[in-house]
């Protein structure tokens, strides 16, 4: 009998080495540990032997079930490794199809240039107030210390809808408006479009500006300078130089233009920057005294700073867009690029 | 403004580059619009002198030229020019010269002989247009010398662009004050005294200049101050060759001496002088007036101008003469005939001359200054150096005296200084002593305790913050530290519209379409091409006064036409699949006040097929619900749910296929498809989708807190329900039966099969409901959701006369 058992497992083992699938391991399962199988059938032959025996017989079937069942749940193992394998292989894709892209719209460029001059400036505490976009002759001029027939007005090629009423030129208006009816401190930055009468690869008749203006009792010219100087830094990325030039606006004294250092050739000179190394980006200045007497601010009270920018020639030297006039076709070509 | 580097030097010396200049006068507040080197391309072209001319054996036109060129042995010059002559000097091309019109030199065999150079005329080395000879020069010219530095060529022509608060720098004097400021080096002032005359050129007292005219001001408000000069005798002719170039140097065309003369000194002082002809003056004198109603005058470019009594005149005793700071007069211009001359420097108000000239659209060198502010105490040096030049140019006597008639004199402006005010403002610390510095070197007198004289030619400067402004230009802006604002932050305020705004922005972006920006301007025809009706309210836009062109004339009262034209512009360019929307404030005309209202609108169009059009991701046409569904999606965005969708007759829209939503008596949003003859107007091939809706109207409705809803804890029943119903009954009916009847147990609801034809009898359609029970209570039973679910199709039977769909 234990004869028997030893040839069981030697051809159970031989069996094994033959198997190529689970099936025909499920089926030699069966054939030697099933209910009618080999193993069982000698099992069965143990009622037969003497108490001497028995112990002996017991334990070597044990030693010999305990081993098969080792070998058979290894080959099992081996097995469904395979078959793992050669699924995973079946379900390859062809990786280079295209991927299933979400169908997402995108901001305006101006917008995405809006959306980080704010967020900038928010970080600084600047709130965001806007002004309508019809606005009177008082505040898109005189107010802002620009009288009739001032020549600073042949910079502001005007529409008009009567008279009196214009479409505003920039957003500076906002400024008065907003004095007028609060007290400092103030800390704006006036978002909006504005209309000129102009249009080039450089001008379009309607454009966008950005608007700051701060107020408190005691401002000064260098920290409008630094106010741009981190606002530069944060648009352009550290490390851009920054230029302020003195130039002339009637309602800001000193007024600065502030230039910086070229986005393309950071001041080597190319195209872009007309070989200059700089690049004009915003106007800026200490509010003139006349502006806060025509709010009924005591300009020996309080001092302020006010700065604009144009937001749609940022984004065309951001994106390097040639022509200002690309920003109002709405091309589908145009817009999916960014 | 042109300024010449050589001109400069005249007035203060400096040793800058021209770009070391050009970086002063820029930090100074002047920007460089271009630098321009002169006399380029003459490198190797040197004075010569012909010393023989002989035959040229093959050819008769051509002589053979033995030129001194200066060094080293005479050049052979094959030469064809009628005026080529022994003892001629004249420029010569050097071989390796690049002229100026790109022809480089080379040595050359003509008709078989050799030719070392040429000969030029002015045109081939772009002095000038002349051309049919050889450029003759003065026979004591140097020989063998460059000639760029015989005709002054070697000089460099700046480009200025001068800010409307800076006339004075509208001058050499001006701008090489500026440099004098930066450098340190002193401005040579050219004595205009009228003591400065030579006593040679005036006249004895009998030919006093009150003798021979007068000048009478009638509008002492416009003209402050007139000053006038004559000279006797003169004689017309063409300026010197110096004052030629100096002239055409900075782009400044000649005519003859006297009016060369009158540009030069503009040029030079900035202040606008004119020059009449004394004997074209009826009874040779002069009166400032304002112009009689419809008085005309023919300006010097021979214009027929039309007068009104706002603009100022210089007339003579009859007739306007010349338009005041603007323009001379035709008929009393200097002519080759004129020998007498009355010589004009006054002051003029600046708005007036702004006015006449915006009026007349003459922009002239002239009215540039005045109507910026010419220096009132200038007029007696610039007409006094005009009078100097003319004596000495043209020939003739000053006659003794001058008229200067100043009923407008002012007081000079005197500011008190307070240093530790520039400190305050600037967040410098300059010494008292420095900014003394800086404001006298620009000319300012300033006292021990700071009260500072404005000069004259300033009319910039009225309070202490003109001065703050000089004091920080000319330290330098980039010395002023850097610091950040110290003191109270205000406290932001919420601004709900803008976060709806952003909102709405943000999930049409997730819908896929891209933001559009158009001009808030468009075409009166739009209105016809969305085909609204006459009576349309929409079509009382706001028209532009003095709009670029008719295509940009009303302010726009939707936003509809310029989507459409958006898809439009696409088309033409072979793409029809289009996705925009587009936020933007429209422009409705107010009744009740001055300004118009400006609400703010959002509206979409999809036209084409939507999808990515790739493997697995193909296109389908879009339609009616892709457009319906962005709109619920949206206000289910903005937490809007109580609303019905209705058919609207919104004229842009297909009448079968076209909606709105309305808040009461107005319209939050209209959606659709297209009408036909949109489509055609805008050469749309494609079906096109639009939404416009309200954002005035959405930021009022909007559910701002929205709430949180508890998961349901209890299991969910699904059950399908597909009945048959009349094909006209709208799918809202049995879904609104469902919701009543089912009630708080039906917790979710979709259509999702809608279907007629073959299975389903004519007149008749299926429509399929998956129809999820849920209680929030307790886990519902079959035996409960049978319960309501019968009940529900009964309803559909009872109301709708729905059966259930075998």
């Amino acid at each position: 009998m234990q004869e028997e058992l030893k040839q069981i497992e030697t051809k159970a083992l031989t069996d094994l080495k033959t198997v190529i699938d689970l099936r025909e391991l499920e089926s030699l399962r069966i054939k030697y540990f099933g209910r009618k199988g080999l193993l069982s059938a000698v099992m069965r032959g143990m009622g037969k032997l003497s108490k001497a025996e028995r112990p002996v017989v017991g334990k070597l079937a044990n030693e010999v079930r305990t081993s098969l069942t080792e070998a058979f749940d290894q080959v099992e193992g081996t097995l469904n490794q395979q078959a793992r394998e050669q699924q995973l292989a079946a379900e390859a894709v062809d990786i280079t199809l295209p991927g299933r892209l979400p169908q997402l719209g995108k901001k305006h460029p101006v917008t995405q240039t809006f959306d980080r001059i704010q967020e900038i400036f928010r970080g600084m505490g600047f709130e965001i107030v806007e002004g309508p976009e019809v606005e009177h002759e008082y505040y898109n001029f005189d107010a802002l210390n620009t009288p009739a027939e001032h020549p600073a007005r042949d910079a502001h090629d005007t529409f008009y809808i009567t008279d009196s009423l214009l479409l505003r030129t920039h957003t500076s208006p906002v400024q008065v408006r907003y004095m007028e009816k609060q007290k400092p401190p103030i800390r704006i930055i006036v978002p909006g479009r504005v209309y000129r009468r102009d249009s080039d690869a450089s001008h379009t008749p309607m454009f966008h500006q950005v608007e700051g203006l701060l107020v408190a009792p005691h401002v000064t010219f260098s920290e409008l300078k630094g106010v741009l100087y981190a606002f530069v830094q944060q648009m352009f990325g550290a490390g851009t130089r920054t230029r302020f030039r003195p130039h002339f606006f009637p309602f800001t004294e000193p007024s600065a233009e502030v230039d910086i250092s070229c986005t393309t050739c950071h001041g080597g000179g190319c195209r872009l920057c007309s070989g200059t190394g700089w690049l004009e980006i915003l106007g800026a200045g200490s509010v003139h005294p006349n502006v806060f007497r025509y709010v009924n601010y005591d300009p020996e009270q309080v001092t302020g700073f006010a700065f604009g920018m144009g937001v749609d020639r940022i984004a065309t030297l951001k994106y390097g867009i040639p022509d200002l006039r690309l920003m109002f076709d709405n091309d589908m070509r145009f817009a999916r690029q960014f | 403004m042109n300024v010449s580097i050589k001109w400069l030097k005249e007035y203060v010396d400096f040793e800058l580059s021209p770009e070391g200049l050009a970086e002063r006068l820029l930090m100074l507040g002047m920007e460089i619009e271009s630098i321009k080197q002169l006399g380029e391309g003459l490198d190797r072209v040197v004075v010569g002198k012909i010393n023989t001319v002989g035959r040229h054996p093959k050819a008769d036109k051509l002589v053979l030229c033995n030129v001194d060129v200066g060094s080293g042995p005479d050049a052979q010059i094959v030469c064809g020019a009628p005026n080529a002559r022994e003892g001629l000097v004249t420029p010569v091309a050097l071989v390796g010269a690049q002229l100026p019109n790109g022809l480089t030199i080379q040595r050359a065999q003509i008709r078989g002989e050799e030719s070392q150079g040429m000969l030029c005329s002015e045109q081939e080395l772009a002095i000038s247009d002349e051309a049919s000879g050889l450029m003759e020069l003065p026979d004591d010219t140097q020989i063998g010398a460059p000639l760029v530095e015989v005709l002054d060529l070697d000089d460099v022509v700046l480009e200025l662009e001068i800010t409307p608060n800076r006339p004075d720098c509208l001058s050499m004097i001006g701008v090489a004050r500026e440099i004098s400021v930066t450098t340190g080096n002193p401005l040579r002032r050219l004595e205009g005294d009228v003591s400065y005359l030579h006593p040679d050129l005036v006249g004895a007292e009998m030919t006093d200049i009150h003798n021979l005219t007068g000048v009478t001001i009638e509008a002492p408000d416009l003209c402050p101050r007139y000053a006038a000069r004559v000279i006797r005798g003169i004689q017309i002719a063409p300026s010197p060759a110096w004052l030629q170039r100096r002239l055409e140097a900075i782009g400044i065309g000649t005519i003859n001496n006297i009016v060369d003369i009158t540009n030069y000194v503009l040029m030079e002082y900035g202040h606008p002088l004119h020059a009449f002809d004394y004997h074209r003056l009826a009874e040779n004198r002069i009166v400032v007036r304002r112009a009689e109603p419809g008085e005309t005058l023919k300006t010097i470019d021979a214009e027929e101008r039309e007068l009104t009594p706002d603009m100022l005149v210089i007339a003579d005793a009859e007739n306007p003469v010349a338009l005041a700071g603007v323009m001379g007069g035709f008929d009393s211009e200097i002519t080759d005939q004129t020998v007498d001359v009355l010589l004009e420097s006054a002051y003029f108000h600046p708005p007036s001359i702004r006015k006449t000239s915006k009026a007349l659209g003459m922009h002239t060198e002239a009215s540039h200054r005045f109507e910026r502010g010419a220096d009132p105490e200038g007029i007696i040096p610039a007409i006094n150096r005009a009078a100097q030049l003319i004596a000495e140019i043209a020939g003739g006597e000053i006659c003794a005296g001058i008229i200067d008639v100043y009923p407008g004199k002012r007081k000079a402006i005197n500011i008190k200084l307070r240093p530790e005010r520039i400190n305050f403002v600037l967040g410098t610390e300059l010494a008292p002593d420095e900014m003394r510095d800086i404001l006298t070197r620009l000319g300012f007198v300033v006292s021990d305790a700071f009260e500072v004289t404005v000069p004259t030619f300033r009319p910039d400067v009225e309070q202490e913050v003109d001065l703050v402004e000089e004091i920080a230009r000319v330290y330098g802006f980039d010395n002023i530290p850097t610091t950040l604002p110290r003191g109270d932050i205000p406290i932001p305020k919420a601004d709900p519209k803008a976060n709806l705004r952003e909102d709405v922005k943000t999930y049409l972006l997730q819908c896929g379409m891209m933001e559009a920006m158009n001009y808030a301007f468009y075409p009166p025809d739009v209105f016809d091409r969305i085909r609204l009706a006459s009576t349309d309210p929409l079509r009382q836009a706001i028209p532009i006064v003095n709009p670029l062109s008719e295509d940009q004339s009303l302010m726009r009262t939707t936003l509809l036409p310029s989507l459409l034209a958006n898809a439009q512009h696409n088309r033409n360019h072979q793409i029809n699949d289009v996705q925009f929307f587009e936020c933007s404030k429209v422009f409705i005309p107010n009744e009740m006040g001055e300004y118009p209202n400006e609400p703010e609108c959002v509206a979409g169009i999809i036209a084409g097929n939507l999808g990515a059009g790739v493997y697995g991701d193909p296109l389908r046409p879009a339609d009616f619900f892709d457009i319906k569904g962005i709109v619920e999606g949206l206000l289910d965005r903005c937490g809007f749910s109580d609303y019905t969708i209705t058919r609207t007759d919104h004229l842009a829209f297909h009448p079968g296929c076209r909606a709105e939503i309305r808040i009461e008596d107005k319209t939050l949003c209209v959606f659709g498809e297209a009408h036909p003859e949109v489509l055609e107007n805008y050469d749309l091939p494609h079906k096109a989708y639009l939404f416009e809706l309200d954002f005035e109207q959405l930021v009022n409705v909007v559910e701002t807190t929205k709430q949180f809803e508890r998961i349901p804890i209890y299991p969910s029943v699904n059950r399908d329900l597909a009945i048959v119903l009349d094909v006209d009954t709208p799918a809202s009916c049995p879904t609104q039966i469902i919701k009543s009847t089912g009630g708080e147990l039906v917790s979710s609801l979709h259509l999702f099969d809608v279907y007629t034809g073959e299975q389903v009898p004519e007149g008749k359609k299926s429509l399929a409901f998956a129809i999820e029970y849920r209680s929030t209570t307790e886990t519902l039973t079959d035996e409960i959701v049978d319960r309501v679910h019968e009940e529900i199709l009964e309803q559909l039977e009872r109301e709708l006369g729905a059966t259930l769909r075998s």
